[in-house]
């Protein structure tokens, strides 16, 4: 789930210090999203394994919330790739330290259920999303910038806001 | 959906499933995704097109499996502190040979993990 740089984010912040880099990678071409979209599925398999190891054995997953949780992230995560090319080894430890999030939330959801469904998969869903973009405005005015330009939404997890 | 797309979906499943049994005290290395993304990817599409799509009643056996492989994961890594290739190598061997061994008992002539 982590990197080996970062043998155990668990224990991290949620809101651990972001990319701050504004390069951009500018209208890739049908290889290069062929290639993007081979990627992003690992990078969907490294976000479910990290899900699964924070839910342990606490309850389980309908597959109906597995459906609606790849259509979801696999969309937004191959909008950030074309935007941004793929930075996933650079921001792997805080993308799945958000992932820790979505997991407990999903748990907190489902309590009183047999397993997680796709509703508390969904409002798991909207309470990351709205924690990444508040983190991503006030990480932006930190540091100066405009919190509506495209280097702010990259602070603090593009990868689940864009 | 057409198995090659559902087999995407049904690899998330598994993933969550391995993740839950490795839990929260160990890290799993980057390369062994696309290893056990390749690996099994191919399993599931031959069982798929041998025995049609019976993913919603294979589920509850195959994730089962899945969190067999997180927990001989788990045993292999021993006192390392993330799952290297060479330990979800071993993980997968034995998780295969048990698949092939029920395989056996049941009479099923392919041996894929998928059909475990």
């Amino acid at each position: 789930m982590n990197t080996q740089e970062t043998p155990n984010p668990f224990h991290s912040d949620v809101t651990d210090s972001q990319s701050t880099s504004t390069d951009t990678f500018n209208s890739p071409s049908p290889v290069e999203i062929q290639e993007l979209e081979r990627q992003v599925e690992y990078i969907v398999d490294d976000c479910f394994f990290t899900v699964g190891q924070v839910v342990g054995m606490r309850t389980t997953v309908d597959y109906d919330a597995v459906i609606w949780w790849r259509d979801h992230y696999r969309e937004k995560f191959l909008a950030a790739m074309m935007a941004f090319g793929n930075r996933w080894m650079e921001d792997r430890s805080n993308v799945t330290t958000v992932a820790i999030m979505l997991a407990e939330r999903a748990v907190r959801y489902s309590e009183g259920k047999p397993s997680i469904d796709a509703e508390a998969a969904r409002r798991a869903a909207a309470d990351v999303e709205r924690h990444c973009e508040l983190h991503a405005r006030r990480a932006a005015r930190r540091s100066g910038l405009d919190p509506s330009d495209a280097s702010a939404t990259r602070i603090a997890g593009y990868w689940c806001t864009f | 959906m057409t198995p090659a797309q559902e087999v995407d979906y049904i690899l998330n499943d598994c993933f969550f499933a391995v993740g839950q049994a490795v839990g929260t005290q160990k890290s799993l290395d980057f390369d062994v995704i696309p290893w056990w993304r390749a690996r099994y990817r191919a399993f599931f599409l031959h069982a798929m097109s041998a025995n049609g799509n019976s993913w919603l009643r294979d589920r509850h056996r195959v994730t089962a499996v899945g969190r067999f492989l997180g927990q001989r994961a788990l045993h292999h890594a021993a006192d390392n502190p993330s799952i290297d290739l060479r330990t979800a190598e071993l993980a997968s061997s034995d998780v295969e040979t048990g698949c092939r061994m029920n395989a056996e008992r049941e009479g099923v002539p392919a041996p894929h993990a998928s059909q475990a």
